[in-house]
């Protein structure tokens, strides 16, 4: 099994919610078939994500983010950096309560440091549509370089 | 007019946000939902192929894909004309009673668990999961972490993929399951129904032997008579997949009974001046506002809405909890609000049961598993429990089953009117004269969580805002006060 999993999180119907999935989608192409490294799409934050990520050392998380920044800006975040009760997911509870929760449970889950949430601010999350938003879709190539960026720190023990 | 905003909703989907507006005298005036909604989706469906729709709903919603998955696939039987054979119904149930088990662990234990578990009113940071565990014990995580991945890997494993399965098919589904499979399935169940008897325990230990939780149940701040809703099997049992439309009354007497296709016949759509949110009522009693009683059409359509439109549950373990449910609480129907969590809790019992039931049915390894299709495609309506509440599709098509209109109707959708009412209620018993009582905010937020809503629900992005602001507003809309937590 691969030890680290960058993972796109998003519904590809919802306009700039879907470009989690659209940068790991790149991510997967730029990397081909890197062993040490899987590339998934998700939909869900919170338990599910963090079910997803049993097994691994190092993950990076790929979302959109609404936190009234210009669209297209690109977050590098870590899980406690979000300021919220919320999950980055519906009908869950957040990644940090996740991932202790997980622990408590006895999951061989990533340490908190070595999970990386790169996060794209988004225009629109309300409308159905297979398109991302201008400026969003302009921020991909950027997303998917810092993505390339953090994993090669991540996998080549730079410094963190 | 004063006006207090709880935005959003802790631990609750969604951005929602709550308006308590207050009269001169402080007291509250009226409460309002106020809730972002995804747009175009009819628009986005007309003109696809009505195959797509299975695997485009299921996408509608992050909580429960699995659900509109099926009311979907179920829509295709009847836009097509074709009925399945048995063993892809008794599949498609199998498949749907292993979600349910699934979705109703996660609200228990992440979302409605902890007001009773921890205690309503615990410190705010010890009121959820980890504090559930905290006091229930370590084990109990494991317990939770596995029954959720068991779900998981059997969704994928009959479903296709992970969460959004590409397994409904008009007249059947794409794949049987072979013994091996079975074997496991079957396995797993009962597990299951080990972990739903746990889980009532709990119920039973934490908060029925806790008799100031019992006296939050009854009293008379979460309470409203209102009809209730539910799917029905040929006995008056509850079915989650299948069956008619039963509506009952505040007094219990059956009001309706229909096939899910004469929906339009029953049930009505309101709307208001203040939102965009409609609210679904029933035809034949009329809308008379935000009321309960025999004379206003408001129903519910929640886990004990579905215990009380139907005459018990069709498993024995499940049927016998159904019953000492009504002995406690004091016969039928329950009004009570919060006692929607101990009808959730015997319905994993139920779903479980039934779970096994259909994993050790001879047929369930059958490889008569679909009918084609062969008339040409006209209308439908696909029904089923979700686990929020009944989901209704309904599709048009042209000849060649192109999708030409979309009517849905979503769990949720169907308690717009109760969830406002219970949250009036919750906040004109704690508010007064201006002041805010003690643990209000976490107060009038259980009111909303015991439907379990979920709302603008396909959307995922992370929050950049705190979690819970209450803003009080002068007449003039100044502000007075400002409350939050979690910032």
């Amino acid at each position: 099994m691969a030890k680290t999993l960058v993972i796109g999180l998003g519904n590809p119907l919802v306009t700039d919610d879907s470009v989690g999935l659209r940068v790991a989608a790149a991510v997967r192409h730029i990397l081909g078939d890197r062993p040490d490294v899987d590339v998934a799409e998700d939909y869900w934050g919170g338990l599910r994500l963090m079910e997803r990520l049993i097994g691994y050392e190092r993950a990076i998380i790929i979302d959109a983010i609404v936190t009234g920044a210009a669209p297209g800006t690109i977050h590098r975040l870590k899980p406690g950096d979000l300021p919220t009760q919320h999950s980055a997911s519906a009908h869950d509870v957040n990644l940090p309560t996740a991932l202790e929760f997980g622990r408590k449970a006895g999951a061989q889950l990533p340490q908190t440091e070595d999970i990386l949430l790169v996060a794209v601010e988004a225009a629109d999350i309300l409308t159905f549509g297979q398109r991302c938003t201008v400026a969003v879709e302009a921020a991909i190539p950027a997303a998917v370089e810092v993505v390339l960026q953090e994993l090669n720190r991540l996998t080549c023990g730079e410094q963190r | 007019m004063k006006r207090i905003s709880i935005d959003p909703i802790t631990r609750l989907e969604g951005h929602g946000k709550i308006d308590i507006f207050l009269n001169e005298q402080g007291d509250v005036a009226n409460a309002y939902l106020q809730i972002p909604e995804l747009r175009g989706f009819e628009q986005f469906c007309v003109g696809r192929p009505v195959e797509d729709m299975p695997n485009l709903t299921a996408r509608i919603c992050g909580v429960c894909p699995e659900a509109h998955h099926m009311a979907a696939t179920k829509a295709l039987d009847a836009v097509f004309h074709v009925d399945p054979p048995p063993t892809a119904k008794k599949l498609r149930e199998l498949f749907y009673s292993i979600f349910f088990v699934t979705d109703h662990t996660t609200h228990f234990y992440a979302l409605g668990g902890p007001d009773f578990v921890v205690g309503p009113t615990a410190p705010k940071a010890q009121r959820n999961i980890l504090g559930v565990i905290a006091k229930v014990g370590m084990d109990v995580a494991g317990k939770v972490l596995k029954m959720r991945r068991d779900g998981h890997e059997l969704i994928k494993m009959m479903g296709g993929r992970p969460v959004h399965p590409n397994w409904g098919l008009p007249g059947g589904v794409s794949r049987g399951i072979n013994e091996e499979q079975r074997k496991t399935i079957e396995q797993l169940g009962r597990e299951a129904i080990e972990f739903a008897r746990f889980s009532l325990k709990l119920f039973d230990d934490l908060v029925l032997k806790n008799t100031e939780y019992v006296k939050l149940i009854t009293g008379d701040v979460y309470i409203h008579r209102t009809y209730n809703m539910g799917m029905v099997d040929e006995n008056n049992c509850t079915n989650f997949y299948d069956g008619q439309i039963r509506v009952t009354s505040p007094s219990g007497k059956e009001h309706a009974k229909y096939h899910p296709s004469e929906y339009r016949q029953y049930v009505a759509e309101r709307v208001e001046p203040w939102t965009y949110l409609k609210f679904p009522y029933l035809k034949k009693v009329g809308w008379k506002g935000f009321v309960d009683g025999e004379d206003s059409g408001v129903y519910k359509a929640t886990p004990l809405s579905r215990c009380n439109a139907a005459d018990g549950m069709a498993t024995p373990l499940a049927n016998a909890e159904y019953k000492r449910m009504y002995e406690t609480l004091g016969g039928k129907p329950i009004h009570h609000t919060l006692a929607t969590h101990w009808a959730r809790l015997i319905e994993i019992l139920y779903a479980a049961e039934r779970w096994v039931e259909l994993a050790t049915d001879p047929q369930i390894t059958g490889k008569d598993y679909r009918v084609l299709p062969t008339e040409t495609p006209t209308e439908g309506v696909g029904c089923v429990e979700a686990p929020r509440g009944t989901l209704t599709h309904h599709y048009w098509t042209d000849s060649r089953g192109i999708v030409t209109k979309v009517n849905l109707i979503v769990g949720t959708t169907n308690n717009n009117a109760p969830i406002s009412m219970s949250v009036k209620r919750a906040a004109e018993k704690l508010i007064s004269k201006g002041r805010l009582s003690e643990g209000l905010l976490n107060m009038v937020e259980m009111a909303f969580r015991a439907y379990d809503p979920c709302f603008g629900c396909a959307t995922h992005s992370l929050p950049g805002q705190m979690p819970l602001e209450v803003n009080i507003r002068g007449p003039q809309g100044q502000l007075l006060e400002r409350l939050t937590q979690y910032i």
